[in-house]
């Protein structure tokens, strides 16, 4: 039995497995510069040096400091922590929540199916944004409510992507013959369904990142992030706003940074997208 | 017709009354309690009995599905109550924010179409040329600013620097351009690419070979045979995006301190007025279904196998 | 009369067509058969100036006396729809999808005559009635709303709208079934005697080509291998590659017109398993 089920599936694990090793690679790398990013600070990011206040980059300070004197090199090498590692947690929770919900809903159907669709659809209807913005706002404002109010508008996506793929799989030979063959539901789902959804929920993700990143720094930015004096990118532009004038290098580096890490991420999930498209386009 | 119209709507009022009473729970359950903070605002020591007479006097101390009740009740008479801080109408208020955010979507709309639409079509036209490039680049980039930070950077420039233009507040024409620049311009840089890309796919439409073949001008071909088939997608997309344009708009409010909805919205959740919140989202809820029956509508227009058969095709 | 005069089509380097004589007089059918990538289509859209831009033409095509391939775009353009008019293979991309027939054929007349309203009408729906189609009932629907069949019908009477002089129809019958084929290119060899019509017929598939053109040339990988009148081509082919052709036809059966239909398929694969 199992050389027949292994013979009708496409080859859908394969083909996730091996598009995903390079992207797979950079998340890792990504992973491992969010965790030892506090190291590599040279100084405190939170030590006060108000005499020291608004210097201007250069020899003691590389990006300068800020309004309290604080060393914005090492500040932006914190909010690496805050911003991107945030965004990955979002995204984590986001996609598990999502993809369990899609493939109970997909896998299970009828009447929960038609709950979860219902769910997702009143979900689909309220704008995003504002939904964050809301909850964030009513969670009152902080690092972890802002995760999980933006998880709260995220999981539906992966939700809706992975009940659609399921119920498109549901309908193919390999999964009636498997069901003939006595195989579990339980294992159907995690051996031949969840390989077939992964991929499209991948470029889904690497698409979403650069989203999720830009999302954080405008909650941030009106006030509903991390609380100073913690260093994260969004909340980091807040503050020096009003400086402009007189040290535009506050605005300017994490502004930067926040861009050229969407960037990144943006050009990394449209790669995926392509080498994806290509690959299915040739399956079939 | 008539039926699935009517079917429609009553999907859409019990979404309603189930987005309303959850919104409702929600309020109810989030930490935070608006008494404190009304009676915060006088800045005078409060005393237990304030605030059990300003609870009382508000209805919170009543159990939950009486005070949901009670809301439904107003709803239908179209009160959607008094807000706790200006203790003026809700309805009121949303009515006075309303246009402001409105003539600020339709000023964003502007700038997006003014430069999605032309740099679309010549980098559709002269693909892999120089301005298809300068086009990838700008969208590349303009999908990676934070928005906020755009407007941040356009304040410093033509505001601060050339003193062209109001940094912020409303009050004339002038003080719109900013903010609709900003929003504008980060939603230009996703539409450049989908008006390329839906151009150069309906282009190769054999229709339009068709047309070219009984010598129709080529003007004439572009216009009224190629760009109003590429529209579809285009039109599809966008109405997905209403809510990412309506969330940018509450950004943009809050940085260029404009009086529309979405300041309204930032500043009532920070004071906790309920109110005001289940007033919005409802409002807003409204909004971007009565846009998605618009968008269906032009659809008709666009396609008339739709409106003929009554379906719509992905 | 049409003059194709040592046309060459390249695509970079590659020559597609390679420096192919044709002449198509007054009131001439000629059919220009082979197999897909012979280089037939892209014949049939250097006439019009239709090619690909990535595509480079060489050599001249006339028509009655004026050098095509050397006016101006413009001028060029005007001869499209009136003098030449062309037919297609998909009968679904004949007409823009969310307009009217009646307004694309009125398009076609306001591009190039200064006719006024109700004549212009009135010529469409005349227009349509002569292939058999209900004209004022198609002049208000949209192409989704006819059959294939009737589209290449409608397709038919824009192409002999404003009278041209010549037809290029290529490939018009492959999408339809048999019956229908054959009724379409009746309704053109109907339009080739009452205007004289010199009918360029692009096809792969010779069984119609007996009953219905003059002449028949073969093209093969960007040459014309032989070309004469239809019954010294049919009959005693000069080319093996024609005689392949000829043999992939099956036998005519008595078995109607559904049967054939799923013959000529198959034929068709076999005829390409064969070739290729």
């Amino acid at each position: 039995m199992r050389s027949i089920i292994a013979a009708g599936q496409p080859s859908g694990r394969h083909l996730f497995k091996k598009q995903a090793v390079w992207p797979a690679g950079l998340v890792l790398l990504v992973l491992v510069i969010v965790m030892i990013s506090p190291a590599l600070a040279p100084q405190d990011p939170y030590r006060l040096i108000v005499s020291d206040r608004l210097q201007p980059p250069g020899a003691g300070h590389f990006l300068g400091t800020d309004h309290l004197g604080r060393d914005l090199f090492s500040r932006m090498i914190a909010g690496i922590r805050a911003t991107i590692g945030t965004s990955l947690l979002i995204l984590t929770f986001s996609m598990l929540i999502g993809v369990t919900i899609g493939l109970l809903s997909g896998y299970l159907g009828g009447l929960y199916d038609r709950v979860f669709k219902r769910i997702i659809d009143a979900f689909m209807t309220l704008p995003d944004y504002i939904f964050a913005i809301v909850l964030s706002g009513l969670l009152g404002p902080g690092l972890i409510n802002l995760l999980f109010a933006v998880i709260a508008v995220k999981w539906v996506g992966y939700a809706r992507l992975v009940r659609s793929v399921v119920l498109q799989e549901k309908e193919k030979d390999y999964v009636a013959l498997a069901i003939l063959g006595g195989v579990t539901p339980l294992r159907i789902v995690m051996k031949h369904m969840l390989p077939h959804t992964l991929g499209n929920v991948f470029v889904l993700a690497a698409l979403d990142l650069g989203k999720i990143i830009l999302m954080i720094a405008s909650l941030s930015y009106i006030g509903l992030g991390p609380q100073p004096p913690a260093a994260e990118w969004g909340s980091m532009l807040n503050e020096g706003r009003v400086y402009f004038n007189t040290a535009p290098h506050l605005m300017l580096a994490p502004g930067l940074a926040i861009m050229i890490t969407v960037l990144l991420a943006n050009l990394l999930g449209d790669k995926l997208r392509d080498q994806f498209d290509v690959k299915t386009r040739k399956e079939a | 017709m008539l039926r699935s119209i009517g079917k429609r709507l009553l999907e859409l009022l019990l979404f309603f009354l189930l987005l309303s009473f959850v919104s409702f729970c929600l309020l109810k359950i989030v930490p935070g309690d608006p008494v404190r903070s009304i009676l915060r605002v006088d800045d005078v020591a409060v005393t237990s009995e304030q605030i059990e007479a300003m609870r009382t006097q508000l209805g919170l101390d009543k159990p939950l599905f009486v005070q949901y009740g009670l809301w439904l009740k107003q709803l239908v008479q179209f009160n959607l109550g008094d807000s706790y801080l200006t203790s003026r109408p809700v309805f009121s208020e949303f009515t006075e924010k309303l246009p402001y955010t409105l003539l600020l979507t339709a000023g964003s709309l502007v700038v997006m179409l003014l430069i999605s639409i032309p740099l679309g079509i010549l980098s559709a036209l002269y693909r892999n040329r120089w301005i298809d490039q300068f086009s990838r680049i700008f969208s590349l980039i303009g999908s990676s600013v934070p928005s906020f930070w755009l407007g941040l950077v356009l304040i410093q420039f033509f505001a601060v620097r050339l003193q062209l233009l109001p940094p912020m507040g409303e009050g004339s024409w002038r003080h719109l351009i900013l903010p609709s620049l900003t929003l504008g311009l980060a939603m230009s840089a996703i539409y450049v690419r989908l008006v390329r890309s839906s151009l150069i796919e309906s282009a190769g439409q054999d229709f339009v070979t068709s047309a070219k073949a009984r010598g129709i001008h080529p003007a004439r071909v572009f216009l009224f045979h190629t760009f109003r088939h590429s529209l579809i997608p285009l039109i599809t997309i966008f109405s997905e995006s209403i809510g990412s344009l309506l969330g940018g708009t509450v950004v943009v409010e809050v940085l260029f301190a404009y009086p529309g909805l979405g300041k309204w919205i930032v500043d009532a959740i920070a004071a906790r007025d309920y109110p005001i919140i289940q007033g919005y989202t409802l409002f807003m809820s409204v909004f971007i279904v009565s846009i998605n029956i618009l968008v269906e509508m032009s659809y008709r227009w666009i396609n008339p196998e739709i409106a003929l058969k009554g379906k719509i095709e992905s | 009369m049409l003059n194709i005069h040592n046309l060459t089509v390249a695509s970079g380097s590659r020559e597609l067509v390679k420096g192919i004589n044709l002449e198509i007089a007054p009131g001439e059918w000629l059919a220009l058969a082979g197999e897909s990538g012979s280089g037939k289509s892209l014949t049939a859209a250097s006439i019009g100036g239709l090619l690909p831009k990535e595509l480079k033409l060489s050599g001249t095509i006339s028509w009655n006396g004026s050098t095509l391939t050397s006016l101006s775009p413009s001028l060029r353009r005007k001869t499209l729809g009136k003098e030449i008019s062309y037919i297609f293979q998909d009968y679904q991309g004949a007409f823009t999808p969310f307009i009217t027939i009646g307004k694309q054929l009125d398009e076609l007349l306001r591009a190039h005559t200064d006719l006024e309203r109700q004549r212009r009408k009135n010529m469409c729906i005349d227009a349509l009635d002569n292939v058999n189609l209900p004209g004022g009932r198609v002049y208000t629907s949209y192409p989704f709303q006819l059959s294939g069949g009737q589209l290449q019908r409608a397709a038919i009477a824009s192409a002999l709208l404003l009278n041209p002089g010549l037809l290029i129809a290529d490939e018009p019958t492959t999408a339809l079934d048999s019956l229908t084929a054959q009724k379409v290119l009746k309704y053109i060899a109907k339009a080739k005697e009452r205007l004289n019509l010199s009918v360029l017929w692009i096809t792969h598939d010779l069984r119609h080509v007996r009953k219905f053109a003059d002449r028949v040339a073969v093209m093969r990988k960007g040459e014309i291998v032989e070309q004469g009148a239809k019954d010294q081509v049919l009959n005693s082919p000069a080319h093996a590659y024609t005689s392949r052709l000829l043999a992939a036809i099956p036998p005519l059966s008595p078995n109607g017109p559904r049967r054939l239909g799923q013959l000529s398929k198959n034929s068709l694969q076999r005829e390409e398993g064969a070739l290729l």
